[in-house]
């Protein structure tokens, strides 16, 4: 419940461009944001790479890891392919065409056109998760920690 | 598909004017849930050695993956092969799998058998892997190793440790040794494929691994051969660079004289991607070697020694289809080396759909 009400607190001052932290002074930050129901509140920066690249594919409940994308030209995607994916758009296609040909997953990545859209299906599918701006994010949203760090941390890794 | 698209690499070309979406749908249902692939290739080749050359349809290739449920999925691979006497309908790989979670995935069908890196990672897509045709010890048909394996498997990724495993239990070759087992196995001894290859989280790309796989070869319906078949291989395919080798040892112990021999075989494959305004050509050259001891009885009559040089360009021109031009010198036993040239058009469609 306290971590909720953290997230409360910091999603709200974000919206309203109160945060006195580097995010809304520095380059845009993107919040990792799973399903209300999944049983995450931190991963390691590995194993986030590791869930968005497909390698993991169950959360520890057993539950089925549901990946959303944005699609192509979305600021926060571009970021995402550079930090977590290190691939370009090209790479990316083929990859995950890859991925599914030799049988490793049973299918790739939902896309989503926009951060409204990832917002409230994140929300509504079990085992979701997908990322969106800070500035985008909504109280009821389930913020997970990466390396311990919220978006509005010094040295969180997807800003 | 239709005839007209099979007869038509063009037709499928255009096809990709109208693909637009990465890998990807729109989330509307989570099962079940079909997503299917197109792949195909044709191209035009020159060559020394005596056999058809000109302009050859390659395979087109469809492929799906279904989410049944949340846990069991199925992948379905289908491919038409242009022989000299027609159109040639195969099923290539067929699988039903339950997934428990990351560490234990149990299914049973048709495989790519995975003693082999290269016979694992591209299948069927010409456009996915970085040359024209498949190192010769692994091609398609080869009665070197079993491609397909008819069978079930366990698969998983180790959670203490970056380790992806498979073991499986299947029907082994046929007695043309090409064969799968498709109709059962032709003794009553199965076949054990086991494979494990270690892929560092902090080092995204590179992966180091080997396989083993033992079966009983027959021969005019009598148990002939013991057969162990070990593998390994090193690969770092990320970035700008597609490097991977690999070594494959056969070996036979006849049954009723205890003779035995052995027939390694190695492959060495580098592919750097330009980069600035020649990004999308990625030069390529491989080396192969197969060596077949002539004191095996399995393959002393049925396979030749093979050497190959291989340099290539690889050029994609769209996000989803790709030009090979690539010159080989091969040869094959103790014969002279021979020339051939070859340009290969390859290319993708990836089409989404849902329940």
């Amino acid at each position: 419940m306290m971590r909720r009400h953290l997230m409360a607190a910091v999603v709200a001052a974000a919206a309203l461009g109160g945060v006195p932290s580097p995010a809304t002074a520095q380059a845009m930050a993107v919040a990792i944001v799973v399903h209300p129901a999944t049983d995450v509140d931190d991963l390691s920066f590995s194993e986030l790479k590791r869930i968005f690249r497909g390698e993991r594919q169950f959360w520890d409940d057993g539950r089925r890891v549901t990946l959303l994308v944005r699609a192509p030209v979305a600021e926060e995607r571009q970021l995402v392919l550079d930090r977590i994916y290190e691939m370009d758009e090209d790479q990316f296609r083929e990859y995950w065409i890859g991925k599914m040909f030799r049988a490793e997953v049973a299918a790739g990545p939902k896309l989503v056109y926009s951060a409204d859209m990832a917002r409230d299906l994140v929300t509504v599918i079990p085992g979701a998760i997908t990322f969106v701006p800070l500035s985008e994010v909504s109280a009821d949203t389930k913020i997970v920690r990466i390396d311990g760090l919220l978006p509005t941390d010094a040295g969180y890794a997807l800003r | 598909m239709s005839r007209t698209t099979m007869r038509s690499p063009l037709l499928g070309l255009l096809l990709l004017i109208s693909v637009q979406g990465v890998a990807g749908q729109t989330p509307q249902a989570q099962a079940p849930f079909l997503q299917a692939f197109l792949f195909g290739d044709a191209l035009f080749m020159l060559q020394d050695a005596a056999g058809p050359d000109g302009f050859k349809l390659g395979q087109m290739v469809a492929h799906g993956n279904a989410s049944l449920s949340e846990r069991v999925v199925f992948f379905g691979e289908i491919s038409i092969s242009a022989r000299a006497s027609g159109y040639v309908l195969a099923m290539e790989r067929a699988i039903v799998r339950y997934e428990f979670n990351d560490r234990f995935k149990l299914s049973g069908g048709r495989y790519h058998t995975p003693i082999s890196y290269w016979n694992t990672e591209y299948h069927h897509g010409l456009w996915l892997q970085g040359s024209v045709a498949r190192p010769e010890a692994i091609k398609f048909g080869s009665r070197y190793i079993p491609v397909h394996f008819v069978g079930a498997m366990l698969e998983g990724n180790l959670q203490a440790a970056p380790i992806h495993y498979s073991v499986g239990i299947g029907n082994g070759r046929t007695e043309s040794l090409a064969g799968a087992g498709d109709a059962g196995d032709v003794n009553g001894n199965r076949a054990f494929v086991a494979s494990a290859s270690v892929r560092p989280r902090d080092l995204f790309g590179f992966r180091v691994g080997g396989a083993v796989y033992v079966d009983r070869i027959s021969s005019g319906g009598v148990e002939f051969a013991d057969e162990v078949i070990t593998s390994a291989h090193v690969v770092w395919d990320r970035g700008r660079v597609d490097a991977s080798a690999e070594f494959i040892h056969v070996s036979h112990e006849e049954i009723l004289s205890g003779a035995s021999g052995g027939s390694p075989s190695f492959y060495v494959h580098v592919g750097y991607r330009l980069t600035g305004a020649a990004r999308y050509f990625t030069p390529y050259a491989r080396y192969e070697n197969m060596d077949i001891d002539e004191g095996d009885a399995v393959f002393a009559t049925v396979l030749s020694d093979y050497e190959a040089y291989v340099v290539g360009l690889r050029y994609d021109f769209d996000s989803l289809a790709a030009l090979k031009a690539e010159y080989r010198n091969e040869r094959i036993a103790s014969g002279s080396r021979t020339d051939a040239y070859v340009v290969q058009a390859s290319f993708a469609v990836p089409v989404a759909g849902g329940n």
